[in-house]
C-alpha cells in the first residue's frame, strides 16, 4: 500500500452551514405562504357560512392546468433528488443532467401558472377573492424563482467542480429548498384549487 | 485554558468580504485570509459599506436602531399630545399614519434590530466563531433594513405609511414594511446558523451563553412570524395599489390587519433576547456560576413558544381573543418568566454583584419584564374590560418596549469596552439606569391604569392628566436612547480595556481582544462548560 493511501481523508468543511441557513429560509418562506393562506381559508369560510359563493360571477377555476403543474412539480422532486443522488457518486454527467431537468420543468411550471391566470377570468379588483387568490399564488411563483435561481446557481457551480461526493451541501441544500416549495404548491393545489 | 492562548490578536483579516465569495458562503474558519490590514472598532464609512464583518455590522445595527427609536419615542409623544383633549393636534390621517407608522417602528426599527444588531456582534464571538454565517447576506440584510427603514420614515413624514392619507406614500410605506421583513429575516438567519452550525467544539447546545440561546430561541420565532406579517402587508399592498382598495387595502382597516404584531403574545417575542441577555450580565457581574441554568434554557424557550402569536389576527378572526389558546398563552407564559427571575434571583443569592450600571441596567429590564407580563395576564379577567382597550394595550406595548431598550441599554453598556476596547467614564450609563427606569414606568403606568377605566368610570375624569404623564415617559424613553448611545460615545475616549474588563467574563467574548480582531479566535481548546473563562481560572488555580 502506498503512503498516500495510509494518510486520513482530510477532514470534512464545517457541515451543514448552508444546509441549517436553507432550512430556516424555507421555513420563513413556507410561513409567508402559510399567514396569506390562513386569511384565505378564514375569509372563504366567512363568504360559505354566510350562503354566498366565494368566486365572484364569471370568474372560474380550472382543474386541468394545477393538476399538471402538480404532476409537473413532483417529477421535479424526482429530478432534484436525482442530482443530490448522482452528486454524492461523483456522478457529474447526471447531475447536470438532473439539474437541468429541474430548470427546464421549472420553467414549465411557471408558463402554465401563467396561462392559468389568463383562464381564470378573475379580475383583481373584482374583491377579496381575487387579491387573496393573485397574491398567494404570485408569491409562490415568486418563491418558486428564487428556487430556480438557487438551483442554477449551484448548478453552475456544480459545473466549476466546485461540489463531490464529500462535499455537496450547495446541492442538497437547493434540493431542501426546492422541495419545501414544492411542498407549499401541494398544499395550494388542495386549498385553492381543489376545495374551491 | 489559558486566556492568551485562545486569544490571537495578530490574527486580523482583511475587512472586506472576498470578491470570489457567494451570498451562500461562510468565510472558512481557519482565518487564512489574515492580511496585516490593520482593524478599528468602528471602520470607516467608506469600507464599512462592503464590510461582512459581523462586529461591524452588528455595531450599525444598534447605532442605527438607537437613532430610530428617538424618533420612535418622539413620535409616539406627539400622538398622545394628539389625543389629549378635542384631539385636533394632528389631522386624522396624519395621526393614523403617525399611530401605526410608530407602533410598527418602534417594533421593527427598535426592538427587533437592536437586539439582533447585540447578537450579529456577540453571538460569533460566544460561540467562539470566526464569523458570522453568510456575511454577505448578513451584510445585504443590514443595508436592505437601514434603507427600508428610511423609506418607512419618509412615507410617513409625506402622510403615507399604514392608514396614510397619501395614495402613493401608502404604497411606498407598505414597501418599506415588506423590506424590513425580509431584511431582519435574512439577517435573524444568519446569527441563528452561526449559533447552531459553527459553535467550537465542546460547545454543545446546552453550554452556549444564555444570549445566544435567547436569541436562537427569539430570532426563530421571528424567523417564523414575520413572514406572516409580509403576508399581512403583500394582500394590503395588492390591494391597495393593483386592486380596488375595498378589502385588505382600504384606509382605516390596514394598521388593524397587523397590530397582532404589537399586541399579546405576539409582541412578547420582543423580550425573548431580553431574558438571555439578562441572565448572562447577572450572572457574569455577580461573578457565579448560574445555578440551575437547564431551567433557565427550558423557561427561556417556553417563553419562545408561548410568545407565538401570529395565529391570534383579530381583524380575520375576532374571536381570537376568547379562546382559551389565547387565555392559556397568555397566563403560562407568567411561569418562563419567574423561572428567569428565579434564576436571577438564585445569582443575586449565591453572589454579591457590585452595583455596576449594565447590573443595574438589566434589574431595570428584568422588571419591566415582570410587568408587561404580569399586567397582561390580568387582561384573560374578562370583568376587568381590558382586552378591547387601546389605553392598556398601549401602556403594555411601552413596557415591553422599556424592557427591550432597558436590555439594549444593558448590553450596549456591559461590551461596550469589547466593542470599543477602551472603558469610558460610567456617568451617561448610571444616569441612564434612571431615565429608563422613570421613562418607561411613566409611559405604562398611567396608560395601564387608564386601562381600568371602563370598569372604574371614575379613571376616565383623569385621563388627560395620565396621558401627559405618559407623553412625559416616551420623552424620558427618547433620551434614554440618546444616553445609550452616549454611553458607547463614552467608551471609545476611555482607556484601553484588556480582553475582560469585567474581570470576571465567563463566555468567549472575553477570551479575544477588545476589539477582537477580524477573525476573531485562533485555535480554540474544546470547552467542556457553559463558563469556559472560569474553567480557565479554575485551572489556573488548581496548577
Amino acid at each position: 500500500m502506498s503512503s498516500a493511501h495510509a494518510l486520513p481523508a482530510p477532514p470534512l468543511q464545517r457541515p451543514r452551514v448552508l444546509m441549517v441557513g436553507t432550512a430556516f429560509m424555507a421555513a420563513a418562506s413556507i410561513m409567508a405562504i402559510v399567514g396569506m393562506l390562513g386569511v384565505y381559508l378564514a375569509q372563504r369560510a366567512d363568504f360559505l357560512s354566510s350562503g354566498s359563493v366565494w368566486l365572484p360571477t364569471g370568474a372560474s377555476v380550472p382543474l386541468q392546468q394545477p393538476n399538471t403543474m402538480m404532476i409537473t412539480l413532483i417529477m421535479s422532486v424526482i429530478t432534484m433528488q436525482w442530482a443530490v443522488n448522482a452528486i454524492s457518486r461523483n456522478d457529474r454527467g447526471h447531475a447536470y443532467m438532473a439539474l437541468g431537468l429541474t430548470l427546464v420543468l421549472g420553467a414549465a411550471t411557471i408558463v402554465m401558472t401563467s396561462y392559468l391566470f389568463t383562464l381564470m377570468e378573475l379580475d383583481i379588483s373584482s374583491g377579496l377573492q381575487g387579491v387573496l387568490i393573485f397574491s398567494i399564488t404570485g408569491a409562490h411563483l415568486l418563491m418558486l424563482i428564487v428556487a430556480m435561481i438557487f438551483v442554477a446557481l449551484m448548478a453552475f457551480r456544480a459545473l466549476g467542480g466546485q461540489f463531490a461526493a464529500r462535499q455537496h451541501d450547495g446541492i442538497s441544500a437547493a434540493a431542501l429548498y426546492w422541495d419545501a416549495m414544492v411542498a407549499v404548491y401541494s398544499i395550494l393545489w388542495f386549498s385553492i384549487y381543489i376545495t374551491k | 485554558m489559558v486566556r492568551s492562548d485562545v486569544c490571537r490578536p495578530e490574527c486580523g483579516c482583511s475587512n472586506e468580504v472576498p470578491s470570489n465569495m457567494a451570498l451562500t458562503d461562510t468565510r472558512t474558519e481557519s482565518g487564512t485570509e489574515a492580511t496585516e490590514a490593520a482593524h478599528s472598532a468602528v471602520p470607516a464609512p467608506v469600507s464599512l459599506l462592503g464590510s461582512g464583518d459581523h462586529k461591524a455590522l452588528g455595531l450599525v445595527y444598534v447605532v442605527a436602531a438607537l437613532l430610530f427609536g428617538a424618533v420612535g419615542w418622539i413620535i409616539s409623544a406627539l400622538i398622545g399630545a394628539h389625543s389629549l383633549g378635542s384631539g385636533t393636534f394632528l389631522s386624522e390621517s396624519t395621526a393614523d399614519g403617525f399611530l401605526s407608522g410608530s407602533r410598527i417602528g418602534l417594533v421593527l426599527l427598535v426592538g427587533v434590530p437592536v437586539m439582533l444588531g447585540l447578537a450579529t456582534y456577540i453571538v460569533p464571538l460566544q460561540v467562539g466563531a470566526n464569523t458570522v454565517a453568510f456575511p454577505r447576506a448578513a451584510a445585504a440584510a443590514l443595508w436592505t433594513w437601514v434603507l427600508s427603514g428610511g423609506l418607512l420614515i419618509v412615507a410617513n413624514a409625506i402622510d403615507g405609511g399604514l392608514d396614510g392619507g397619501r395614495e402613493r406614500a401608502v404604497d411606498l410605506g407598505l414597501l418599506a414594511i415588506a423590506g424590513l421583513c425580509v431584511a431582519l429575516v435574512l439577517g435573524a438567519v444568519c446569527v441563528i446558523t452561526t449559533a447552531i452550525a459553527l459553535r467550537t467544539p465542546g460547545m454543545r447546545l446546552d453550554r452556549v451563553p444564555l444570549f445566544t440561546w435567547a436569541f436562537i430561541v427569539g430570532g426563530s420565532v421571528w424567523v417564523l412570524t414575520l413572514p406572516i406579517l409580509l403576508g399581512n402587508v403583500v394582500l394590503i399592498y395588492v390591494d391597495h395599489h393593483y386592486g380596488a382598495g375595498t378589502s385588505f387595502g382600504s384606509a382605516g382597516s390596514q394598521w388593524a390587519q397587523v397590530s397582532w404584531i404589537a399586541s399579546q403574545p405576539q409582541v412578547y417575542a420582543l423580550l425573548i433576547p431580553v431574558l438571555g441577555l439578562v441572565a448572562d450580565v447577572i450572572a457574569t457581574i455577580a461573578g457565579v456560576r448560574q445555578p440551575n441554568r437547564n431551567v433557565l434554557l427550558v423557561g427561556i424557550g417556553a417563553f419562545g413558544v408561548l410568545s407565538i402569536g401570529a395565529w391570534a389576527q383579530t381583524a380575520f378572526y375576532p374571536e381570537a381573543r376568547n379562546e382559551p389558546l389565547w387565555a392559556g398563552m397568555v397566563l403560562l407564559i407568567v411561569l418562563p418568566t419567574l423561572a428567569v427571575a428565579g434564576g436571577v434571583g438564585a445569582v443575586l443569592r449565591s453572589g454579591k454583584p457590585p452595583i455596576k450600571s449594565p447590573f443595574l441596567l438589566s434589574i431595570v429590564a428584568l422588571l419591566f419584564v415582570l410587568l408587561a407580563v404580569l399586567v397582561g395576564a390580568l387582561a384573560v379577567l374578562t370583568p376587568l374590560e381590558l382586552r378591547d382597550s387601546s389605553a392598556f394595550n398601549t401602556g403594555q406595548f411601552a413596557a415591553v418596549l422599556a424592557a427591550v431598550i432597558a436590555g439594549a441599554a444593558a448590553g450596549v453598556t456591559y461590551w461596550a469596552p469589547k466593542m470599543t476596547g477602551r472603558i469610558g467614564t460610567d456617568a451617561p450609563a448610571k444616569l441612564n439606569v434612571l431615565v429608563i427606569l422613570g421613562g418607561g414606568a411613566l409611559a405604562s403606568l398611567p396608560l395601564l391604569v387608564l386601562g381600568f377605566s371602563s370598569r372604574f368610570t371614575v379613571l376616565a375624569d383623569a385621563g388627560d392628566a395620565l396621558e401627559v404623564v405618559a407623553i412625559l415617559g416616551d420623552g424620558l424613553l427618547a433620551l434614554g436612547v440618546i444616553l445609550t448611545l452616549l454611553t458607547l460615545l463614552a467608551a471609545t475616549r476611555g482607556t484601553p480595556a484588556g480582553e475582560d474588563p469585567w474581570g470576571t467574563g465567563q463566555s468567549l467574548e472575553w477570551a479575544c481582544a477588545s476589539p477582537p480582531p477580524l477573525a476573531n479566535f485562533g485555535e480554540l481548546p474544546a470547552i467542556v462548560s457553559p463558563q469556559p473563562l472560569l474553567d480557565a481560572a479554575d485551572s489556573s488555580k488548581g496548577a
